[in-house]
């Protein structure tokens, strides 16, 4: 018995070669080696201290992270007995979370300068297991293994968007992202439970085993794509998922969350959160739910649509930057769902459109978003584009980021941005998608009289207005070099998007 | 025998919950909130899922029902004194739920559509193929198995969920100097 025991659980443990997750790993430990830093260092060299670390492990684990997918093949290959699956998507989005939490950091330290009463070491540890959490969110190919590491997501962000307990804001945006986070994850676990449940019944064919399975849930989603229950199922995981992409009938959230969490969170809910959804989303509907797309694509279709609509026509009255970047960032999640719907409609490669436009929102949010950081006064929440009245004329520097950044995701032409839209575009016109490219093209007319609004206002508004927003603090050499890299970054991507070893 | 006690407890478990809902007192409810989960508890004795009845006992009627009835009593909840339907919105929710049950009982047992009725299978051997070295049993033991072998990797990521809900706790929740 003993023997057998011994044979059989060595069986499932085979797979479970922890050297995969390296990366993982390795931000797991430093999170929780920073808190132990926090207890050993003395008080007044942690603020100097803490950061760094952070900042360089993390550098650490990128190089380590590339020069390792550098070496390793891209192909499809499942660890953890079909828990994890990686292949050269999840590596490069690997790549895509450590640069986002990377910039989260510092953009943390540039705020905590002005909140200095915050505690400091919680925000770094948190970011670095979200980061972790979110790899290994990308790479699950068990609805376990998904949802776990989205509570984790999860859960951290509640904490994250609530960090700034003083404010009002920030609870209330706390509280709101609580109350909805777990609605939505409650609707994702009860699509999970029925698919599991109808999957594992052995009266109907090609039923499961191990129902959780993203390929064994396949291979039963296709012979039962009418079944009433796997199409509810289906429908309400993906509904899940759309409540943390900020889709349309479940944007609520969104402003509220945006405008009080802290603006280091802000971004990284704006752009890895929203990738880490995409990521899900695509594994999705062209893994478990590939039977069922006759169903998915038109509801994904009008979802589509309505999120591109509303997130540009609700941006444009808006006065305040963050609920602005909040209703705008809805607007890009339309855009990105196109490329789902292309590749559901059989374009492959809209797969490489939605991460290399990732990769470009990364870039050109970040820029937006680390002026933000440096020009905010001491109330986080509030920053009007009052504010902004001949920012560009006192910070010739910032103001210039500033506008590569708003013009990356308007999508100018020599921009990073319009390139990414151009593939998502040719991409859904591939896949014959005429009507929803109208309304995105409409989209994109609406989304630039916004963004340009927040230029003009910072270049060419009167000079004789008084000035609001005096704390803007001077941006040191090293802010210069992250902002300057990141729209050099924008530019360069823009000029040659072979730059990006995405689309090849 | 099992057809009777399955009907006590359903009986247990929705009066309790109804009560839950209309009782005024916030003690009292949490109270009824536990007679609920014990009923619930006894369901899954009747399916054999000791380990899940155990659990839910320990887990929601004990631990869960304790942090809720200590939050009620620190923070003195007064009486509500309100009466149920207070406003025209709870009277709406309640008729539209209502109106729903009522047409979910009807269309399952009247106009010729009744629950489909899947004739029970004979118990499998081996549901989860995992039979090999373990006979499947519905014990902690196997549990345990699984969790330390298969599920390795989500529990150790659990763990990270814990660690950041504890930060939060204290972030959240410290006075700073």
């Amino acid at each position: 018995m003993n023997e057998l025991l011994i044979e059989f659980l060595s069986g499932f443990t085979a797979t479970n070669e922890w050297a995969a997750i390296l990366p993982e790993i390795l931000l797991g430990v430093l999170a929780l080696g920073l808190l132990g830093a926090e207890m050993a260092l003395p008080r007044s060299q942690q603020t100097r201290w803490i950061p760094r670390l952070a900042v360089w492990g993390q550098v650490i684990v990128l190089v380590l992270a590339f020069t390792c997918a550098g070496c390793c093949s891209f192909d499809q290959r499942e660890y953890f007995s079909g828990l994890i699956a990686q292949n050269d998507v999840t590596q490069l989005m690997r790549g895509f979370f450590l640069l986002s939490s990377l910039a989260v950091c510092y953009l943390g330290k540039v705020y905590f300068v002005r909140q200095s009463a915050l505690p400091k070491t919680e925000f770094y540890a948190l970011v670095l297991i979200i980061s972790a959490a979110m790899m290994l969110l990308v790479q699950s190919a068990h609805f376990v293994m998904l949802f776990v590491a989205l509570e984790t997501v999860t859960v951290a962000f509640y904490v994250l968007v609530a960090y700034n307990r003083r404010s009002q804001f920030s609870l209330e945006a706390g509280l709101k992202y609580l109350i909805l986070g777990a609605l939505s994850s409650g609707i994702l676990l009860f699509g999970i439970v029925l698919l599991y449940g109808i999957a594992g019944s052995p009266e109907l064919v090609a039923s499961s085993h191990d129902s959780l399975n993203y390929t064994q849930l396949m291979h039963f989603v296709i012979p039962n794509m009418d079944n009433l229950i796997v199409k509810i199922g289906a429908l309400l995981v993906i509904a899940g998922v759309c409540f943390k992409i900020g889709a349309v009938p479940f944007q609520i959230w969104v402003p509220d969350v945006y405008q009080g969490a802290p603006t280091p969170v802000t971004a990284y809910l704006a752009v890895a959160s929203k990738a880490a959804g995409f990521i899900v989303l695509i594994q999705l509907v062209s893994g478990p739910f590939f039977g069922l797309q006759d169903f998915l694509v038109p509801v994904l279709s009008v979802i589509a649509a309505a999120t591109i609509l509303f997130g540009n026509i609700a941006a444009v009255t808006q006065r305040n930057v963050k609920r602005l970047m909040g209703l705008s960032g809805i607007a890009h999640a339309g855009y990105l769902l196109l490329g789902v719907v292309a590749l559901m409609r059989g374009v492959d490669w809209a797969v490489y459109a939605v991460i290399f436009y990732l990769f470009t929102y990364l870039l050109a949010s970040f820029a937006v978003f680390g002026v933000m950081s440096l020009s905010a006064a001491a109330d986080d929440a509030i920053q009007e584009l009052d504010h902004y009245q001949n920012f560009a004329r006192k910070h010739p520097f910032l103001g210039g980021v500033l506008a590569c950044g708003l013009g990356s995701l308007a999508g100018i032409p020599p921009l990073g941005g319009f390139i990414g839209k151009l593939f998502l575009f040719v991409a859904a016109f591939q896949a014959s998608l005429y009507g929803l490219l109208i309304i995105a093209v409409i989209g994109v007319v609406i989304s630039i009289y916004y963004y340009f609004g927040w230029i003009r206002e910072s270049y060419f508004s009167a000079p004789s207005t008084e000035v609001v927003n005096e704390a803007a603090c001077p941006s040191t050499a090293g802010d210069r070099f992250l902002l300057g890299a990141f729209t050099v970054a924008s530019v360069v991507v823009g000029l040659l998007p072979a730059a990006l070893p995405i689309i090849r | 025998m099992i057809d009777i006690l399955f009907y006590v407890f359903a009986a247990i478990t929705l009066t309790s919950a109804l009560l839950m809902v209309v009782s005024p007192n916030a003690v009292n409810s949490a109270m009824c909130m536990i007679v609920s989960f014990v009923g619930t508890a006894g369901m899954f004795v009747l399916l054999e899922a000791y380990f899940l009845a155990v659990l839910q006992i320990l887990v929601y009627a004990g631990a869960v029902m304790v942090l809720f009835l200590f939050i009620i009593m620190l923070l003195d909840v007064d009486k509500e004194t309100n009466q149920i339907l207070k406003d025209k919105l709870t009277l709406a929710a309640s008729i539209a739920g209502f109106a729903l049950l009522v047409v979910m009982i009807c269309s399952a047992f009247a106009g010729g559509q009744h629950l489909p009725e899947t004739s029970l299978l004979p118990v499998l051997e081996n549901p989860t193929g995992a039979g090999i070295g373990i006979p499947f049993t519905t014990s902690a033991k196997s549990f345990g198995y699984s969790l330390f072998t298969k599920y390795m990797l989500p529990f150790q990521v659990t763990g990270f969920l814990l660690l950041s809900a504890m930060i939060g706790v204290i972030v959240v929740s410290k006075k700073h100097s």
